[in-house]
């Protein structure tokens, strides 16, 4: 019996080292040591699914996120909301170069104003003021005004269908038109942000009135909300860290219902490091169409075959498949501006392969194939390959044109011409001419 | 602690939560002279059948009052919102409402000056609610009417917003083919280039020379060689290269200038011989 046991135990780890992110496994999770224990689930969840944790607390010096320029972690998990200041390494600039070599992080804020609050304004964020919560009177509940069920968009590609509600409390954040940004989860349509107790209807209707962000309210607002940099790096703004706590998972959204924060809090993180909705361009290739070997160069108005291969990351098995699902593929041909943009479509019994064919344009120049597929949440697909087109050849152009003709006749006419004079001055005998102006031979 | 005070408490209190009602409700359709197109009472129940429409200069009225149902006392509750929504779209305004400590509520909509809250608006009517919140009560969301409005200027994009969409396709305009003349036409005027051929045979009888040292081992290897001259520049038109031709030519020039050296000599020196 213990032997099964091992044996399953280990069939279970094995299971669980296939899981891994695209981007590594090395996960540093920034939390108050006493607070550890409030997101045993979440964490455990990462675990299960092959991650490799560090702890440091927020008023700690070490470990670093980066040593040496390079970055120690792939991941970074910030439950420490409430921090005010953090060690010296741990800046908002620092936060943002992170993100450029590659990191990925997952923030939570609170109704508190610290310096991670003022790094969501640079991602197009806006959280409401300090003190303001996101607040609901629907639905009635027993709950805080503050705890509000919201439920999941069911059209989310971050997010599994049908799932249940989940339990949120902290800020929402006004979001800024930038197309970077993923809306995860918005607030309800009936929650605003207001100070729990003591907030007055008039200083609502005030706020309202100044404009622009004046009122935090409506489903025009996040509460978790991803951020994917040129770099393809992801970032998750949570309004609160409740959202990921065990007693939020645990906590029922009524009767009987177990609310869908366990779940909603491990797909996220899948999103948030590089789980889901991860794409790659394996390769891309171009050539003559009728031939096979690639070029650098090509002569206008060639028939040229672009080729590209994509895969996908599968996190179940840890493994990059090839990916034929895209439907809206795009192929510029470039110099300066697009000269041409087509459909690239997905290559039938090929999986993963995109293939189109098309006449290059008749000018000459620099050109590039370029792919730039970006949507809200996949990776962005970028490809750009420089190409040469150039005129054709001095020998390349039509040698048998009709409207030419009486110039070739004009031509072999003359060379025909001197030929023969040539071989009969050459070849002929030489007349000598009498006075009279008759020929005569002069032998 | 004070936390789960406070949950118990609210808990105590929903569980008691009173109800709020609204009294005469009703909206109006004011147009710019102030008179009065349409006035209807809002049901709590059911959503307008009927949409309301507003033009430019048309002001929207809503009024009622708050209170509570108990005691039919007048109430300022925290939450009075109007919510414009757009299905399509997705945008969505949120509009609180003043309410006095009465309970008395008036909204006023006019077109002329749309308030900031109000989203961008194309085709499709905004879906019109009211939100009413109220700590220990129950709370209160009413479908009221579709609303009308006339077109907005869509909402300002972000200038990268439309490389994340399917882009229009684009297609190179290529030069239209040259265009040849007939081949007719080609074939006459090469006829005319060619007809002094047949004027040239014709005078050919006339002369008849003799052509007595065409084969003679001196004449003809030059003569040969231009023909061979004469050829490269012809299969250099049909198929060869430059460099081909140059190669070739050069060699051929070395030939000709042997040959055609020997054989103008041992013509003069013929012609001496006769004189």
């Amino acid at each position: 019996m213990v032997a099964f046991k091992r044996l399953l135990l280990l069939a279970a780890a094995f299971a669980s080292s296939y899981a891994k992110s695209s981007s590594g496994d090395s996960v540093l999770v920034i939390v108050e040591p006493k607070k550890q224990a409030d997101y045993t689930l979440f964490l455990d969840g990462l675990r299960e699914k092959g991650y490799d944790l560090t702890f440091r607390s927020p008023r700690a010096d070490a470990p670093l996120l980066t040593q040496d320029g390079v970055p120690s972690f792939s991941h970074v998990i910030f439950f420490a909301p409430d921090t005010k200041s953090f060690p010296s390494d741990i800046t908002p600039q620092s936060l943002v170069s992170l993100l450029g070599s590659k990191t990925n992080l997952l923030i939570t804020l609170s109704t508190k104003q610290t310096s991670l609050t003022s790094l969501a304004a640079e991602f197009s964020l806006a959280p409401a003021p300090p003190g303001t919560p996101l607040i609901s009177y629907f639905p009635e509940r027993s709950e805080p005004l503050n705890v509000v069920p919201i439920q999941p968009p069911s059209t989310s590609h971050i997010l599994s269908q049908n799932m249940a509600p989940v339990w949120f409390s902290g800020t929402p954040f006004a979001l800024g038109n930038n197309p970077m940004l993923v809306p995860i989860l918005n607030a309800p349509p009936y929650a605003f942000a207001s100070e729990v107790d003591g907030g007055s209807a008039d200083s609502l209707v005030d706020a309202a009135e100044k404009g622009g962000e004046g009122l935090w309210a409506g489903s025009r607002m996040g509460v978790v909300t991803g951020f994917q940099t040129t770099t393809g790096a992801r970032v998750v703004w949570a309004g609160g860290a409740e959202l990921f706590s065990d007693e939020y998972a645990k906590k029922q959204i009524s009767q009987g219902v177990e609310s869908g924060n366990k779940q909603f809090a491990q797909e996220v993180a899948s999103w948030a490091f590089q789980e889901s909705l991860v794409l790659r361009i394996d390769h891309t290739e171009h050539h003559k169409f009728n031939t096979t070997t690639p070029s650098e160069l090509y002569t206008t108005s060639d028939e040229l075959v672009y080729t590209a291969q994509v895969s996908r990351f599968y996190p179940e098995r840890g493994v990059w498949k090839p990916y034929s699902d895209l439907k809206d593929l795009q192929l510029e041909f470039t110099m300066l501006d697009p000269h041409i943009r087509i459909a690239l479509p997905p290559v039938e019994g090929k999986p993963g392969t995109y293939s189109v064919q098309f006449r290059a344009p008749d000018r000459h120049g620099v050109f590039k194939f370029v792919i730039n597929y970006k949507r809200k949440g996949f990776t962005h697909l970028l490809s750009s390959t420089t190409v040469s087109v150039v005129p054709p050849r001095h020998d390349e152009y039509p040698r048998f044109i009709s409207a030419a003709w009486p110039y070739y006749m004009g031509a072999i006419s003359t060379s025909v011409g001197f030929f023969l004079f040539s071989a009969i001055w050459l070849g002929g005998e030489v007349k000598a001419f009498d006075k009279k102006g008759k020929g005569r031979k002069a032998e | 602690m004070h936390v789960f005070v406070a949950s118990l408490l609210l808990l105590v209190a929903s569980v008691h939560a009173k109800i709020l009602t609204l009294q005469s409700p009703r909206f109006v359709v004011l147009d710019s002279q102030g008179q009065q197109s349409r006035s209807e009472p809002i049901s709590l129940t059911q959503k307008s059948r009927n949409p309301v429409f507003l033009n430019a200069t048309d002001t929207l009225k809503v009024t009622f009052q708050v209170v509570d149902k108990e005691s039919g006392e007048g109430t300022q509750p925290h939450q009075t919102f109007l919510r414009f929504y757009d299905a399509t779209t997705d945008e969505e305004g949120i509009q609180p409402i003043r309410v006095t400590q009465g309970g008395k509520a008036k909204l006023e909509l006019n077109m002329a000056r749309p308030p900031l809250s109000l989203p961008p608006t194309g085709d499709v009517p905004l879906q019109v609610m009211l939100y009413i919140g109220q700590p220990n009560f129950s709370p209160i969301a009413v479908e009221l009417f579709d609303l009308h409005v006339p077109h907005s200027q869509p909402p300002p994009a972000h200038p990268d917003e439309a490389s994340f969409h399917l882009l229009p396709e684009i297609h190179h305009i290529f030069r239209p083919d040259q265009k040849l003349p007939y081949k007719l036409v080609s074939a006459v005027f090469s006829g005319l280039v060619i007809a002094p051929w047949f004027l040239l045979v014709g005078l050919w009888s006339q002369v008849s020379p003799r052509l007595t040292h065409l084969f003679s081992p001196n004449v003809l290897p030059f003569i040969l060689s231009l023909g061979a001259y004469e050829f490269l520049v012809f299969y250099y038109w049909v198929d060869l290269k430059l460099g081909q031709v140059l190669l070739c030519g050069g060699v051929l020039a070395i030939i000709n200038l042997f040959t055609g050296k020997h054989a103008l000599s041992s013509i003069a020196k013929r012609r001496l011989n006769k004189d």
